[in-house]
């Protein structure tokens, strides 16, 4: 990126702003970790955000307490098949509406963007009756399937590749490459960013979704898990430091999808050797 | 030839002899109760080895949706227990059976329960639903405000009066609020408003007339929230803020629950006392229940019978004993009330409970409609408006029963 | 040098190949015709029905849910108190996480970790985020009204304020979402190609010059995705106001989210929440058609 010629001054506040907000950001996080590290004797003394215990037995406990290897697989293998399906088909749908002009194009794409404005709420019951009829229930495909297509993904991957220089699909076209080369060997190469970006918030929609797979599982071999995290909250009364110490075993995750999707930002169109 | 058929009849009755009748069971209940749940389940599946109960939890805020997708998909459970809110709806599904059938083949004594517990199974001259466990509110107060403010920590207040005269001491001498009001709306703010009300001697929905019409505007009604308004603006004894002062020490009395007699010891750094709630002198006592009713689904016979013998088993005043000592809720039937172990052991290990059990008598049922949620939190808001001085408590009272007449009247 | 980005041209490529369009569209067509479409339609269906979800009947009403709404004096406020909201939190929150973006973007140290932190509150869950922030903006004990009191400021009741409490349950509600913009930014300003950057450099431009007249517009269709998905975000929301205020006090942050959820959820009025649901996409969509006319489909690029 380009260099600017900073003073220190302006360079020393911006940092204060920053930490400032940082640290407004984490506050809650800090203050479930404080908790998740307080034995129960200690827990309604006054919330926090540094921790004085340091009683680590409580993740052990939490761990040991319910099957959250079981629930964590369920959720991750979930999340990676709504996540892959998600990237693949709403990054096709999107370059489509960005650069194919095809009758009902603009019609189609709002009709997608209406679908987004539909609250999920009242959508449930409906879907659970469809899954039902399909003899989905209690299955991977139930919790994949129905989440298989993002409109906002689609969305999202349309507004990028409409910023995406005629150039490229121009080269591309004088070499002869059609729809599929052009999108699979050309696009997506240097798409890098935004498909990061989605996979990191299909992730994250996948990974919290809490109300669908509540409703489509039942056994508790297939329970995930935040609906894990509901039965454990339940079964474990109100022990704040075990359900805190849960609850950042259900955060841990998306931090690390994130810190490794952060490593993407830095690439882009600047290392494709786009030429002017 | 022989030998084959033997063998098949003796395969056949040790398969017949194996045979149980399996049912499952969603509770909601948590932490030490679900675990009592589950040892007393035990113990029925040893004493009937014919039948086997499987107790399956599911979290209390998921209970109804999950009864709900499991109407609509077919595959209910065999039994079940739900909040008393939601029997109604619970029963509207049209698939939990009658138990009265049962009853009278098996002479249940229902006359043993309170009555106000049976109001909500009973619909129409059968019965859909049969209480398992109870709760109720009653007055707690902290005795070392007490004694700062010079106020005898052995008496609480007995009266409406008397609350304010306390409060008003307190806010005195200490500077901490006297009384905390539950102000975060919802039914946590109408069922605590509910007991003023019928201590006042109102009602809150017509009971002559199945419950469809709001009486909760009356002239005791307003005489009830006029007091809140007065504790909160005129004497100020009570904060408008969340809840939570009174377990922070900032407030010295509190209307709560029963099971708080178990929490609030671990929560707070004071000493509690506890006792049936004051009422106006020329009112009478009253509380509000909490609780779970259990029910059958409607599924086999077979199924049916092996669901009615655990229920049996376990109201009985025996286990019922066993359940409410180990649990602390308020005992559902007199017999255990009354029965002198269970009184022993309360007296030895809680205390603080022993109002509340004797405030059972005094409870009322909250109305047993489908709609009773809404109800409550158009009341609900209506009662905060007036304390927040939004209207007087007419005005915010008439405009609630306009909404709830309208809710209710097409029915 | 800066050439028009994406322009018509761009949208003539591949024009005849019907079969490969077809795979690339048919998987969101199916998917979203089934699991989107025909809920909605569904939920339409029931709206002129009364219904609990428990009954093994539904009672046709006609026009019933739709007079009840339009005399609703909880629905009017509800759609007012999300308005406020959405608006609030959608553009202050595109503001500061492209500020936010922009700075983390530069030579700083540890802009790796303040970026992850800034991320934090886009995973809390909203119990954690609930119950701390509540515990901030108490107005007896709280950090904030005692930071104020250290100035000799009396602050407000914040949640427990009928004036108050929307914006502060705002204020949860930007913290909350910065992080997500911040990192769509991040995303979007990688592919601003260095070589823009350093042409208008050696053109003169000051980093204000380069903000306004490079990086904003270029930044534009991310910017119309924040804003509208911002907006069905804030319509949709309701966990944060179910454990900070429960739509209190007296509806004040009654948001549509909320209403919706204690009509689906709470009452069981399924026919009713179908008009709240309505209600929902109403308003969504004519400011969704608004912000399509302004940018021209988010499509729009200064040349």
């Amino acid at each position: 990126m380009s260099v600017k010629r900073r003073s220190p001054i302006r360079k020393f506040l911006l940092y204060v702003f920053l930490i400032i907000g940082a640290f407004i950001c984490i506050m809650p996080f800090l203050w479930l970790i404080t908790t998740s590290l307080k034995p129960s004797t200690d827990i309604f003394s006054e919330p926090l955000l540094i921790p004085t215990h340091f009683y680590f037995k409580n993740y052990i406990e939490a761990w040991n307490s319910v099957p959250f290897g079981k629930y964590i697989l369920n959720s991750v293998l979930m999340s990676v098949g709504i996540v892959f399906c998600q990237t693949l088909f709403s990054a096709m749908a999107g370059y489509a509406f960005a650069r194919v002009k095809f009758r009902f194009r603009n019609a189609l794409f709002m009709l997608f963007l209406i679908t987004m404005m539909i609250p999920d709420a009242v959508k449930i019951i409906p879907n659970f009756l469809i899954v039902k009829n399909l003899g989905w229930y209690d299955t991977y495909t139930a919790l994949i399937v129905p989440r298989a297509v993002s409109v906002f993904a689609i969305f999202l991957f349309r507004q990028f590749f409409l910023s995406i220089p005629a150039s490229i699909e121009e080269a591309a076209k004088i070499e002869g490459c059609g729809l599929f080369r052009t999108f699979f060997q050309i696009i997506l190469p240097i798409s890098k960013p935004v498909i990061v970006t989605n996979i990191l918030f299909s992730f994250l929609f996948a990974w919290n979704d809490f109300l669908w797979p509540l409703i489509v599982t039942d056994s508790e071999h297939m329970r995930t898990i935040q609906v894990g995290l509901a039965y454990f909250q339940g079964r474990y009364g109100i022990k704040w430091e075990l359900l805190s110490a849960a609850t950042i075993f259900s955060i841990l995750p998306s931090l690390a999808v994130f810190l490794v999707a952060q490593n993407y930002f830095i690439e882009g169109i600047s290392t494709s050797g786009l030429k002017e | 030839m022989k030998k084959f058929l033997l063998f098949l009849l003796v395969l056949v009755m040790s398969v017949s002899i194996f045979a149980k009748t399996q049912v499952v069971f969603w509770h909601y209940w948590d932490g030490e109760n679900g675990r009592k749940l589950d040892s007393l389940v035990k113990d029925f599946n040893s004493v009937h080895p014919d039948i086997e109960v499987k107790a399956v939890f599911i979290p209390g805020s998921d209970l109804m949706t999950k009864i709900q997708t499991s109407v609509l998909s077919g595959q209910t459970p065999d039994m079940a227990i739900s909040d008393i809110i939601s029997v109604p709806l619970v029963i509207d599904t049209g698939k939990v059976i009658d138990l009265m059938p049962f009853v009278k083949r098996d002479k249940y004594d229902l006359s043993d329960f309170y009555e106000s517990t049976l109001v909500y199974g009973k619909v129409g001259g059968k019965l859909f639903t049969i209480p398992v466990s109870s709760s109720n509110l009653a007055l707690f107060w902290n005795k070392d405000l007490f004694k700062k403010a010079g106020l005898d920590p052995e008496r609480p207040p007995r009266t409406w009066d008397e609350l304010v005269q306390y409060g008003k001491t307190i806010k005195e001498k200490t500077g901490k609020f006297g009384y905390e009001l539950y102000l975060d709306g919802g039914e946590g703010t109408t069922w605590q408003w509910q007991i003023f009300l019928w201590q006042a001697g109102g009602e809150f929905l017509d009971p002559n007339k199945g419950y469809r019409t709001a009486t909760f505007n009356s002239k005791a009604a307003v005489k009830a929230l006029q007091f809140w308004v007065d504790l909160t603006n005129t004497y100020k004894i009570s904060p408008i803020a969340s809840w939570g002062l009174f377990s922070r020490g900032e407030a010295a009395m509190v209307m709560d629950g029963s099971w708080m007699t178990q929490f609030f010891p671990a929560q707070v750094d004071f000493e509690l006392g506890s006792a049936i709630f004051p009422y106006p002198s020329d009112g009478k006592p009253a509380t509000n229940m909490g609780g779970e009713q259990i029910f059958i689904f409607d599924t086999s016979k077979e199924r049916e019978e092996a669901c009615w013998q655990f229920i049996q088993w376990f109201t009985s005043t025996k286990v019922q004993v066993d359940w409410d000592k180990a649990t602390g809720f308020i005992p559902v039937k007199q017999s255990v009330a009354k029965d002198p172990s269970y009184n022993a052991y309360i007296k030895n290990t809680n205390r603080l409970l022993l109002p509340f059990i004797e405030a059972q008598q005094y409870a009322h049922a909250r109305p047993p409609i489908k709609e009773y949620s809404q109800v409550s939190d158009i009341v609900a808001r209506a009662i905060i408006s007036a304390v927040y001085k939004r209207g007087t408590p007419q005005e915010v009272l008439n405009d609630a029963a306009k909404q709830v007449n309208a809710l209710l009247g097409k029915e | 040098m800066l050439e028009r980005v994406g322009g018509p041209k761009a949208r003539h490529f591949f024009q005849k190949e019907k079969i490969s369009l077809g795979v690339f569209l048919i998987p969101a067509i199916v998917i979203v015709l089934v699991f989107s479409l025909f809920p909605a339609f569904y939920s339409f269906f029931l709206s002129f029905f009364s219904w609990n979800g428990f009954s093994p009947t539904k009672e046709f009403v006609g026009l019933k849910n739709y007079r009840t709404a339009l005399n609703d004096p909880e629905l009017k406020n509800s759609i007012i108190v999300t308005l406020i909201y959405s608006l609030l939190v959608t553009f202050i929150s595109i503001f500061l996480g492209m500020m936010i973006a922009l700075a983390l973007n530069e030579d700083l140290k540890g802009k790796k970790l303040l970026r992850l932190f800034y991320f934090i509150p886009v995973v809390t869950p909203s119990v954690a985020s609930g119950i701390t922030w509540k515990y901030l903006f108490d107005p007896y004990n709280g950090v904030i009204n005692s930071l104020l009191k250290y100035l000799n400021i009396t602050g407000p009741q914040w949640l427990n304020s009928t004036s108050w409490a929307l914006f502060s349950v705002s204020i949860v509600g930007i913290w909350k979402r910065i992080g997500f913009c911040m990192v769509i930014y991040l995303a979007a300003i990688q592919d601003i190609p260095n070589s823009y950057l350093e042409a208008a450099q050696v053109d003169g431009a000051t980093g204000w010059h380069m903000l306004r007249y490079i990086k904003f517009p270029l930044l534009m269709p991310s910017t119309f995705f924040l804003i509208i998905t911002g907006l069905i975000d804030a319509f949709q929301v309701f966990d944060l106001v179910y454990t900070m205020t429960n739509g209190g006090p007296i509806g004040a942050t009654d948001v549509l989210g909320f209403l919706l959820y204690r009509h689906a959820f709470k009452y069981f009025n399924l026919g009713y929440a179908s008009i709240v649901s309505l209600t929902i996409f109403i308003v969504l969509f004519i400011l969704s058609a608004i912000q399509w006319r302004y940018t021209q489909g988010g499509a729009k690029n200064v040349g």
